[in-house]
C-alpha cells in the first residue's frame, strides 16, 4: 500500500495551512492575470514566476502549479466572453463558448468550463498518482514517426468531418498550414517567408493570429452597422446550467477527460491536440451536430475537460523525466533548479514530500479554481453589459498589452492588426477561422516530425507503416485511412455538413 | 487584475527614463531603478536559469527589481539585438551564449549586430559541461567504441541536438571533425525535446548539457562516455574527451553577461563586482557545480579575452565546415 502512504504524505503536505494558502494565492493570481485577453498560461506563469522565489521549494511549486491552472482557466474565460483565446487550446473553446455568450448563455458556458475542468483535473490527478512511471515508459515509445501519424490522424479527422463548404474548410486548413511554415526551418536553418524581418524568424506569434482572427475580427464585424452592435450585450437569463445542460454535459466531460489525459502524457506536445480532438469527437457523436458552432454546450464542456486533463497529465513527463512538454513545464523545471532541486527520475524518490505534495495540491488547486470561479461568473458576465464604445477599446488595449507581453515585441502588435483585417475578410467570405488555427498549430508539428522521421529512416517512408517495428505509427495511420474511407460513405457525408460551420 | 502586467509596463516606463537618470547619477547611486536581463532563449533552459539565479540575488542585494525578459528568435540574435539597441547605461544586460556572442556571426550572413563592438563584456557567469551520452541499448561503452561503431556502420548512427548552431550541435560537429566519426545530425527545437527521443532510444547519441542529463545518467537510463571540457566534471565522473584520446578537443557551453557597448566602465565594474560576489557565494558554488556548471565571475577584461578566444576557436571550426544558417 505504498500508494496510499504516498498519497497520505501528499495530502498531509498539500493540506498544511501554509501550502493551502499558497495554492489559493497561485490560483487567484493566475486567474486574475490570465483573464487579461491574449495572456495565455506561458506569459502569465513567466510573469509571476519571480514571486515564488522567496518561498521554500514545496510551497513555491505548489503556488506555481496553482498559477498555471488559474491562468489556463482565465484564458478560457476571455475565449468565451470576448472571443479572445490566449492559447491554442482555448481557441476551440471560443468557437461555441462565444456563441453561447452572444445568446446570453455566458454563465452556462463558464460553468461548463469550470465543472468540466474540475472533473478532468480530479481524474488526471489520480492518473498521475497511480500510474505516472509506467505511463512515462509508454510515452517514450512515441518517436518522430508516431507523432507524425498522430498529427495526420488529427488532421484527417477534422478534414473528414468538414462539410458542405468542404472546399472552404480545406482552404482554411491549408492556409493555416502555410502560415505555419513562416519562420526558420529547424533542419537547415533557412529563413522561410520572413520578408527579411528578424521578428518573423521564429514564425508568426500564435497569440497574435488568434487574437486577430477571432477577437479583433469580431470587433470589426460588430462595428459594421448598428443592428449587429448589440451582439455583445446579450440578455443574460440564468447563470447556472439547466437540467438539460447538465444532461448534455456529462458524456462530453467524460470523453474529453479521457482523451486529454491520454494525449497530455506525450512529451512531444500531445496536449495541443487534446481540445481539437475532443471538439471533433463531440461533434461527431453528438445528437445535435447542427448546433455546433452555434453555441452547443458540448463544444465547450468536451474541449475544456480535455484541455485541463491534458494540462494536468503533461506534468507526468516533467515530474518523472524532467522533460518539459510545453513552455510552462520548462518554466517549472527552471523554478525547480533555482530551488535547488534537479528535476528528473530522482525527484519522486529523493523528495517524496515535494513530489506527492505537488500531486495532491493539483486536486486542491482544481477545487479552489471551482470555488473561486463559480461566484466570479456573475461578475464576468456583467462585464459583457459594458457598452460597446467602452468595451471595444478596452478589449483592444488589453489584448495589445497581452500580446506584447508574450515576446516584448512590437511587431506582434502589427500582426494582430493585420490578422484582425484578415479575419474580418474571412468572415465576409464565410470562411471560419477555427480550421485555419488548426492548420497553423498542427502544420509545424506535422512537418517537424515528418522530416525528423525521414532523417532517421534515411528517406525510407516505410518507417511510418512498418507494423513489426513501428506498430503505434502503423495503427494510427490505419485509423487515419479508415477515417478517410468513412467520409466517403453517404451516411457520414451528411454529418460532415456541420463540423466547421460556426457562422450563423 | 492587471496589476502585474501594469507593474511590468511600469518597469518598462522606468527603463525608458533610465538613461536620463544614468547621466545624472553617479556610480554610487547605480542602480537607481529596475534592471533588465534579456535572455535570448525560451524560459527553462540553462541560460534562463542562470539569469534568474543572478537576478534573484541581485534583487536582494540592490533592492531594485530585476526583470528577466525572454526574447527568443533567430538563434538568440533577437535578444542580442534588444540590448545592442538599448541605452549604454548598465540597466540592460543580455545573458549571452556561445551562439549569440561567438558563433552566430559565422553562421548568419545577416547578423543584426556586432557581437564585439556593440557590447561591453561584464562577466562570464558559468561554463556548463557537455557530456557525450548514448542510449544503453547501444553496445558502446567508450569513446573509442563509439567512433569504431559509427565507422563500422556508416550512415546508421544519428545524434540529437537542441537545434542548428546550438552548442550541442557544434560540439558534435567538432567531435566528428577530429575523429572522423560518422553520425547524422537530427536537430530538435531545444534540448528538452531532444532528451525525450534520446531516452526513448529514437536517436541514440547526443553531446548534451550536463545539468539536463545528469539525473538520467545516475538512473542508468543513459550511458555517459566522456565530457567535452578539459577538466572532469563534478557532476558525473567520466574521462574528458582528451583523456579518451580525442586530441585537442575542448567544448563546453557558456553563458555570460554583456551590457550595451559604451556603458561607462565604473558601472560595468560595479555590476561585475556584485555578480562575481553572487557567483562566489559558497551556496551558489556548490549548487552550480553539482549541476555540472562551473561558475566564473571573471573580470570584464578576462571575459573580453575569453570571448575573443571563443570567436577565434569556433571560427576555425565552423568556417571549414561551410555551415551557414541563412
Amino acid at each position: 500500500m505504498e500508494l496510499l502512504s504516498n498519497l497520505a504524505l501528499g495530502i498531509a503536505t498539500a493540506g498544511a495551512p501554509e501550502n493551502i494558502f499558497y495554492c489559493f494565492l497561485g490560483v487567484l493570481l493566475g486567474t486574475l492575470v490570465g483573464v487579461l485577453p491574449g495572456l495565455g498560461p506561458t506569459a502569465t506563469t513567466a510573469m509571476l514566476l519571480p514571486i515564488t522565489f522567496v518561498l521554500p521549494p514545496t510551497p513555491a511549486l505548489i503556488m506555481l502549479s496553482g498559477i498555471y491552472y488559474g491562468a489556463q482557466y482565465g484564458g478560457s474565460t476571455t475565449a468565451i466572453l470576448i472571443n479572445l483565446p490566449g492559447e491554442s487550446s482555448s481557441a476551440v473553446t471560443s468557437i461555441d463558448g462565444y456563441q453561447m455568450a452572444r445568446q446570453g448563455r455566458a454563465g452556462q458556458a463558464l460553468a461548463a468550463a469550470a465543472i468540466g475542468s474540475f472533473f478532468a483535473g480530479t481524474f488526471a490527478t489520480f492518473v498521475i498518482a497511480l500510474a505516472a512511471p509506467p505511463l512515462t515508459e509508454i510515452a517514450l515509445q512515441f518517436g518522430p514517426p508516431e507523432y507524425f501519424s498522430l498529427v495526420v490522424l488529427g488532421l484527417v479527422c477534422s478534414v473528414a468531418l468538414a462539410h458542405g463548404s468542404v472546399m472552404k474548410a480545406l482552404a482554411m486548413i491549408v492556409l493555416g498550414l502555410m502560415l505555419g511554415l513562416v519562420g526558420t526551418d529547424i533542419y537547415t536553418g533557412a529563413p522561410r517567408f520572413t520578408l527579411d524581418r528578424l521578428e518573423l524568424a521564429d514564425g508568426i506569434n500564435f497569440v497574435a493570429v488568434a487574437a486577430g482572427v477571432f477577437g479583433i475580427a469580431e470587433i470589426f464585424r460588430n462595428m459594421e452597422n448598428e443592428n449587429t452592435r448589440d451582439a455583445v450585450i446579450a440578455k443574460v437569463t440564468s447563470l447556472w446550467p439547466s437540467r438539460e445542460d447538465w444532461r448534455r454535459m456529462v458524456a462530453p466531460i467524460l470523453r474529453g477527460t479521457f482523451l486529454g489525459s491520454a494525449l497530455g502524457i506525450l512529451p512531444g506536445g500531445g496536449a495541443i491536440l487534446a481540445s481539437f480532438a475532443a471538439y471533433t469527437v463531440e461533434k461527431k457523436v453528438s445528437k445535435y451536430p447542427e448546433e455546433f458552432g452555434k453555441g452547443a454546450i458540448e463544444g465547450v464542456a468536451g474541449p475544456e475537460s480535455a484541455n485541463n486533463a491534458g494540462a494536468q497529465t503533461s506534468f507526468i513527463p516533467m515530474l518523472t523525466l524532467g522533460i518539459p512538454s510545453n513552455p510552462v513545464m520548462a518554466l517549472m523545471i527552471g523554478a525547480m533548479i533555482i530551488q535547488g532541486i534537479v528535476p528528473g527520475p530522482n525527484v519522486a524518490r529523493d523528495q517524496p514530500e515535494l513530489f506527492w505534495g505537488i500531486i495532491a495540491s493539483m486536486w486542491l488547486g482544481n477545487l479552489m479554481l471551482v470555488i473561486l470561479n463559480l461566484p466570479l461568473i456573475g461578475i464576468w458576465v456583467r462585464l459583457l453589459q459594458v457598452p460597446y464604445h467602452t468595451l471595444f477599446p478596452a478589449i483592444i488595449a488589453f489584448a495589445s498589452i497581452g500580446v506584447y507581453s508574450v515576446n516584448s515585441n512590437a511587431f506582434d502588435l502589427y500582426a494582430v492588426a493585420l490578422f484582425g483585417v484578415v479575419g474580418w475578410l474571412l468572415l465576409k467570405l464565410d470562411c471560419e477561422p477555427a480550421p485555419l488555427l488548426l492548420g497553423f498549430v498542427l502544420g509545424p508539428l506535422l512537418e517537424e516530425h515528418l522530416r525528423r522521421a525521414m532523417i532517421i529512416s534515411r528517406g525510407d517512408p516505410m518507417i511510418f507503416i512498418n507494423f513489426s517495428e513501428r506498430p503505434i505509427s502503423a495503427v494510427l495511420l490505419t485509423l487515419a485511412a479508415i477515417a478517410l474511407v468513412i467520409v466517403l460513405l453517404p451516411s457520414v457525408a451528411k454529418k460532415r455538413e456541420e463540423v466547421f460551420v460556426e457562422e450563423d | 487584475m492587471s496589476f502585474f502586467s501594469l507593474a511590468r509596463l511600469g518597469f518598462a516606463g522606468l527603463l525608458a527614463m533610465a538613461p536620463a537618470l544614468a547621466h545624472a547619477e553617479s556610480v554610487e547611486q547605480f542602480p537607481s531603478g529596475p534592471l533588465t536581463i534579456v535572455v535570448p532563449f525560451a524560459p527553462g533552459g540553462s541560460n534562463d536559469t542562470l539569469a534568474r539565479l543572478v537576478g534573484r540575488d541581485l534583487e536582494k542585494k540592490w533592492r531594485q527589481p530585476v526583470v528577466i525578459d525572454n526574447r527568443t528568435g533567430a538563434g538568440g540574435n533577437l535578444g542580442g539585438l534588444a540590448v545592442a539597441r538599448s541605452e549604454p547605461d548598465g540597466y540592460n544586460l543580455v545573458m549571452a551564449s556561445i551562439g549569440t556572442h561567438a558563433v552566430n556571426p559565422f553562421l548568419y550572413k545577416n547578423m543584426p549586430y556586432d557581437a564585439v563592438k556593440d557590447f561591453e563584456p561584464v562577466t562570464l557567469v558559468a561554463k556548463v559541461d557537455l557530456v557525450v551520452v548514448v542510449h544503453p541499448s547501444l553496445p558502446i561503452k567508450s569513446v573509442q567504441e563509439l567512433i569504431d561503431y559509427s565507422k563500422k556502420n556508416p550512415g546508421k548512427l544519428n545524434y540529437a541536438s537542441g537545434g542548428n548552431g546550438s552548442s550541442q550541435h557544434l560540439a558534435t560537429e567538432l567531435f566528428k571533425h577530429l575523429t572522423g566519426a560518422d553520425m547524422t545530425h537530427v536537430p530538435y527545437k531545444g534540448s528538452g525535446n531532444a532528451i525525450a527521443d534520446l531516452l526513448g532510444g529514437q536517436v541514440p547519441v547526443m553531446i548534451a548539457d550536463m545539468p539536463i542529463v545528469a539525473p538520467h545518467i545516475k538512473e542508468g537510463k543513459l550511458r555517459a562516455l566522456a565530457v567535452g571540457s578539459a577538466q572532469r566534471s563534478a557532476a558525473i565522473d567520466v574521462p574528458t574527451l582528451q583523456e579518451a584520446g580525442v586530441k585537442g578537443y575542448e567544448a563546453y557551453a557558456w553563458y555570460g553577461l554583456f551590457a550595451r557597448g559604451g556603458t561607462p566602465r565604473p558601472i560595468v565594474d560595479k555590476l561585475q563586482t556584485e555578480i562575481a560576489a553572487i557567483l562566489h557565494d559558497p551556496r551558489n558554488q556548490t549548487f552550480l557545480r553539482d549541476l555540472g556548471a562551473v561558475p566564473s565571475g571573471n573580470t570584464p577584461d578576462e571575459f573580453a579575452a575569453f570571448q575573443k578566444s571563443e570567436i577565434d576557436k569556433w571560427g576555425e571550426i565552423v568556417k571549414p565546415l561551410g555551415m551557414t544558417l541563412d
